[in-house]
């Protein structure tokens, strides 16, 4: 699938501020499944400073700063990505579960090129806990193989979890997620990470974009589209599998990867230092558009 | 004289002194003839037999005999120093206040110098071996990859900063200045404790320690010959000028947390002695990836900065997002190679204990040689091994968190019972990376003074250490902390323990050329003036210090005309017999009442000047902390607009400002005289502040806002004054309000006598109000303050960042000002009514107006923020 995607970030600062700094996670970086055509991330008005560079999970990050008198922000990401669907899922074909965990152990006390190991530890908003390895336990029964657990844990989420953005912020620990049962795909995201660290697997918390069907017989609306997140088990050697419990199901060529990270706060995908300024509100639209290739 | 400085030549005091007591039979030697038992540790001073070690002997030579008196005078002589000085260090959360004096003691550690070279030569390699791991983390990681260390001990420590890898540094050093906290185990070498190497303190104490210790021992200091510290601290200035990218007149700052930091003393006086400027995050901004100081005149590029901040702080885009003490941005200018920053972003990561471990293996490989100073024995229960050996021995080996962002007390295995050592194995076992196993250490013992004699207390010493073009470089003495408590084994200021200067002896030179050094005993860090060429950056006057002073001078004022209104009403309380006191005393409780002094219905008094209420009230408009216009309340405010600006201040002005918040304190007795006396001492100290002001600061930008914030606060008073005695509304009004009303009004405008020396009757209207108003030449009147206010701002440098229109704001100050004088000039004094109050009211209502033009055009740069 080929697609082109245009997010727009509308920040309005209430009142003029001088100088405002900004770090970006907003173009998209290529990974065996996914070729990135295009990236840009442009800024309205004149940003003074700018810098791109890779982070240390090699994403694409972007840094720029406005420097001139402004009462807000607006940050317009193009991209456009070739997505091939995923290799055959052979979940009962995986290693099971228990020689990951010792495998990811030994990574960590040993080599680890691509720094795996990384995955499994505790990070600002996914720490391991009891309840987490409670909750995951009974899909990762003795000897089973990791794939099979993934998906039943993925689809375990689905059914147990109610989406409700009016449940959680971006700031609501997860141990409050795990007791609500409700919450929106990020916080799906850092559970499944979450029940994965618990049991001292590694686990990534992937952002990006799904691509959303409009209802039968209506038009697609443009910018009525969101930023998606989903978690990422590892499965031994070099291979991950990525899975989406928002909506139940295995990640395939309707998912746009942007980056991935131990969470949300690795790849999020605006964060702004402003100096001065009242209460800002912020305005996000998303678009998603498949392309014939 | 030089016969003093030969070896072995103390005063035939002691030895007649010891001799004698030997003589006399005594078979414990010295350390029994001064009462000194230390226990069965490693004790510095004395040996196991409990004889004085031979480096001691030339020093305690000079001590004693041990008198008592003679002690007492050098401790309070210690005292003064510290005080006048004003070494102080911060405790977090101490409800005594703040500032706490630097608890020294008198009797400095002294270690030889065949012991100073090999903790010399291990702290040296200790630091170039730190500097390389930490190079490798932030870079190449080699040593996680070849499984040299276990890389889950680099993912599981918060302490590296994933936002600071691959950023390349100056010279590819990250550790430009840290330190190692050593203990003396019982056979007698020293251990590593702990590794300094975020932002580590004490450094400047132990100049201080030195300070005042050489000028209190001044004989013994001359006998024992002591290594100097003064040109460490040049050499580590030398090393920050060097790392600036741009090579021409480079501006080093050093970066603060704040007044409230613990060591915040320490911050003041580094920067002072090594001729930096100090700044919080909030006085510096990034444009263009390049880091700017705010100063009076405009933005000022910074080039190195040594920061006093944690690496969590430094930087709220990619670090701790709450945090306000850090610059937005500092991490891409150091990414960009435009400023450097000491110690790298990041280097707090070798904190963790859980490096130690690693240490002897890393040094080996990396410059294959044997560690010369061994770490306390650890193991990090992150491997399996390890964490096997720490369960087994659980029963002596002390549990600690592996890195800093665990919030854990150590755990002493031996102090555990049963089931709680198991519940602590499982835990081990739970979280293994979490934690470290280490051997626990007797620390050695040197002796206190305390209560009249000499004690034995556990010791941690700490050694500072520089990067130089020639390699690390270790500082000649360092900091000695002792316990409080003669077993305690965790020696720390925050909890109350205590410091010692260092003394490193001078090595003995051949004996035919004795080393007598020319520097005066109480040594106080100097530093040569650099070549012209080379200049030291000129110290930058922050905007907001310039905020700051601007405020020392509005509270200076405000509480200058409380104190005043407050002691005009004690005095007549006090004193009934005071003519006329009783009359007076209804306008003065007006005018308390229209300055929110005190409630509404006390003024409505009648006879009732004893009553209960009143008493209360009034005790609560001197020291009621809740009171927003009381003593306490803005004594306060000053102290603390002083505290911000406080590297700013003569320490004259500083102790005067700690005094008038002293007096404010509530005391637990006060009788009416004694409540007198006290605003009488306020008094007193404000004339000494406003006298420091005019005689002992520079006539630059910084005292003109200072003056120009106490010019509009009084000119504001007065105008309050007048028109709380409703003056300005009626006249005619009957003699026996008017007078009593004016002799007051007089007597809080300071023009009692003034208006004495040319008229001779009782007062009168319009002379007095002409007197208080529009007379120019009375310091204390209104215009007077609008004549200042309008030279001080026509001598502001222009504001920053105008363009060429920066004098836009003063003048703007300037004619409102001037509107004000012209509006009060134009008043016919001789007819009360509309066309003052009006003046007056104009005056109030817009003079504020000069407090916002200022603030928005030099103290916040623009930036939005409310006066």
């Amino acid at each position: 699938m080929r697609y082109r995607t245009r997010h727009v970030t509308r920040y309005d600062y209430g009142e003029e501020v001088p100088v405002s700094h900004h770090l970006v996670h907003l173009a998209p970086r290529s990974h065996p499944r996914q070729r990135c055509r295009k990236g840009t991330v442009s800024v309205e008005g004149k940003a003074a400073a700018r810098a791109d560079y890779a982070d240390y999970f090699g994403n694409p990050t972007t840094y720029f700063a406005l420097q001139e008198p402004h009462r807000g922000v607006v940050i317009t990401a193009e991209i456009e990505v070739e997505v091939a669907p995923p290799p055959l899922f052979a979940p009962a074909a995986t290693p099971p579960w228990e020689r990951l965990r010792a495998e990811a152990r030994a990574l960590a006390g040993g080599e680890d090129e691509d720094g795996i190991g990384q995955y499994a530890f505790d990070s600002v908003l996914v720490e391991a806990s009891r309840d987490l390895a409670e909750y995951a336990l009974p899909s990762f029964p003795g000897d089973r193989p990791i794939g099979l657990a993934l998906a039943e844990l993925t689809l375990r989420i689905h059914r147990d979890f109610t989406f409700d953005p009016t449940a959680t912020t971006t700031t609501t620990p997860l141990a409050e997620v795990l007791k609500k049962r409700r919450g929106v795909c990020q916080d799906f995201a850092h559970l499944g990470v979450g029940c994965l660290r618990s049991l001292g697997l590694p686990a990534r918390y992937v952002s990006g974009y799904l691509r959303t069907l409009p209802p039968p017989g209506k038009p697609r609306l443009i910018g009525a589209d969101m930023s998606h997140a989903w978690f990422s088990g590892w499965c031994g050697d070099d291979t991950w599998v990525d899975l989406c419990p928002t909506n139940g199901r295995l990640v395939d060529t309707d998912f746009i990867t942007v980056g991935w990270g131990r969470d949300y706060d690795d790849v999020c995908p605006v964060r702004g230092v402003i100096l001065g300024g009242a209460r800002h509100t912020l305005k996000v639209s998303v678009d998603v558009e498949a392309v014939d290739a | 004289m030089r016969r003093l400085a030969e070896p072995n030549a103390y005063p035939p005091t002691l030895l007649e002194g010891l001799a004698e007591r030997r003589l006399q039979g005594s078979l414990f030697g010295e350390a029994d003839a001064i009462g000194y038992a230390p226990s069965r540790v490693y004790d510095e001073m004395v040996n196991g037999q409990g004889s004085l070690r031979p480096h001691w002997q030339t020093f305690m030579g000079s001590l004693v005999p041990l008198d008592r008196e003679a002690m007492a005078e050098k401790w309070d002589e210690a005292l003064r120093l510290l005080r006048q000085n004003g070494v102080t260090y911060n405790i977090y959360g101490d409800p005594q206040g703040i500032e706490r004096l630097w608890p020294l003691d008198m009797i400095p550690l002294l270690i030889p110098p065949d012991e100073w070279r090999t903790i010399e030569a291990g702290v040296v390699q200790r630091a170039t071996l730190l500097n390389q791991i930490l190079a490798d983390l932030y870079g190449p990681q080699t040593m996680i990859r070849s499984g040299r260390m276990p890389a889950s001990l680099l993912h599981t420590d918060p302490g590296f900063r994933r936002c600071c890898h691959g950023i390349k540094v100056p010279g590819n050093t990250f550790l430009h200045f840290c330190a190692v906290d050593l203990a003396r185990g019982p056979d007698g070498s020293w251990w590593v404790l702990a590794d300094r190497t975020e932002t580590p303190s004490g450094s400047g104490y132990a100049l201080e320690n030195r300070a005042v210790i050489g000028r209190i021992l001044t004989d013994s200091f001359r006998h024992c010959q002591v290594e100097r510290l003064s040109g460490f601290f040049s050499a580590f200035r030398d090393t920050l000028l060097g790392l600036a990218p741009r090579a021409a007149q480079p501006r080093v700052v050093l970066l603060t947390p704040g007044p409230y930091n613990e060591t915040y003393f320490e911050h003041v006086y580094l920067a002072r002695s090594m001729q930096m400027t100090l700044v919080e995050g909030e006085d510096l901004t990034v444009r263009d990836r390049r880091v700017y100081l705010k100063t009076l005149g405009g933005l000022e590029p910074v080039d190195v900065i040594l920061r006093r901040l944690n690496d969590d702080f430094c930087d709220p885009l990619e670090l701790r997002a709450d945090s306000s003490l850090g610059v937005a941005g500092l991490l891409q200018a150091v990414r960009a190679g435009t400023v450097a920053v000491a110690n790298a972003v990041g280097s707090g990561l070798l904190e963790s204990m859980s490096f130690k471990a690693f240490l002897p293996t890393l040094c080996r490989h990396f410059l294959g040689e044997e560690l010369k100073l061994p770490s306390v024995a650890s193991w990090w229960c992150g491997q399996e091994g390890e964490l096997g050996y720490v369960i087994d021995h659980l029963d002596r080996l002390v549990i600690k968190p592996a890195h800093r962002g665990l919030s854990l007390e150590p755990i002493f295995g031996a102090d555990l019972s049963g089931a709680a050592r198991l519940e602590l194995a499982q835990e081990l076992r739970r979280n293994p990376w979490d934690y470290v196993g280490q051997e626990q250490i007797a620390l050695s013992t040197a002796p206190v003074w305390q209560d009249g004699k000499l004690q034995p207390r556990p010791l941690v010493l700490r050694v500072f250490v520089c990067h130089t073009p020639d390699g690390y470089r270790v500082m000649p003495g360092g900091l000695t902390r002792v316990s409080n408590e003669p077993g305690r084994l965790v020696v720390s200021m925050q909890r109350g323990g205590g410091a010692k200067d260092t003394w490193v002896l001078v090595p003995r030179r051949d004996e035919s050329s004795p080393v007598l050094r020319s520097a005066p005993p109480g040594e106080i860090p100097r530093f040569e003036p650099r070549p012209a060429d080379q200049q030291a950056p000129r110290p930058d006057l922050p905007s907001r210090v310039a905020d700051g002073l601007f405020w020392l001078g509005r509270y200076g004022e405000r509480i200058e005309g409380t104190v005043r209104l407050l002691r005009a009403v004690h005095s007549r309380i006090t004193d009934g017999s005071h003519p006329g006191a009783a009359d007076e005393l209804a306008p003065l409780f007006r005018l308390m009442v229209w300055l929110a002094m005190v409630p509404q219905d006390v003024a409505n008094l009648g006879d009732g000047i004893a009553s209960r209420a009143t008493r209360t009230a009034l005790r609560a408009a001197v020291f009621d902390l809740d009171h927003p216009n009381s003593l306490r309340a803005n004594a306060q405010r000053l102290h603390r607009a002083a505290h911000s600006v406080r590297d700013r201040l003569a320490l004259d002005m500083w102790r005067v400002v700690r005094q008038i918040d002293r007096l404010s304190q509530p005391p637990r007795r006060l009788d009416a005289a004694g409540m007198l006396l006290l605003l009488d001492d306020v008094v007193t100290s404000l004339a000494a502040l406003s006298g420091l002001e005019q005689e002992s600061m520079t006539r630059g930008p910084g005292w003109r806002f200072l003056d120009i914030g106490r010019r509009v606060e009084r000119a504001l008073h007065m105008a309050a004054l007048v028109r709380g005695t409703q003056l300005a509304e009626a006249d005619g009004r009957d003699e026996r309000v008017l007078t009593p009303t004016l002799e007051v009004l007089l007597e809080l405008g300071e023009s009692v006598l003034t208006y004495r020396r040319h008229h001779f009757a009782a007062p009168q209207r319009a002379p007095v109000l002409d007197l208080l108003l529009v007379e120019p030449t009375n310091p204390r009147s209104l215009c007077f303050q609008l004549n200042i206010l309008s030279e001080q701002l026509a001598a502001l440098p222009d504001a920053p960042g105008h363009g060429g229109s920066g004098r836009e704001p003063a003048n703007a100050a300037r004619s409102i000002v001037g509107a004000a004088r012209d509006n009060l000039r134009q008043v016919d004094l001789l007819r009360a009514g509309p066309p003052l109050s009006a003046a007056l009211h104009h005056l109030v209502a817009t003079l504020p107006e000069v407090s916002n033009l200022l603030a928005h055009a030099y103290f916040s740069h623009a930036f939005a923020r409310s006066a």
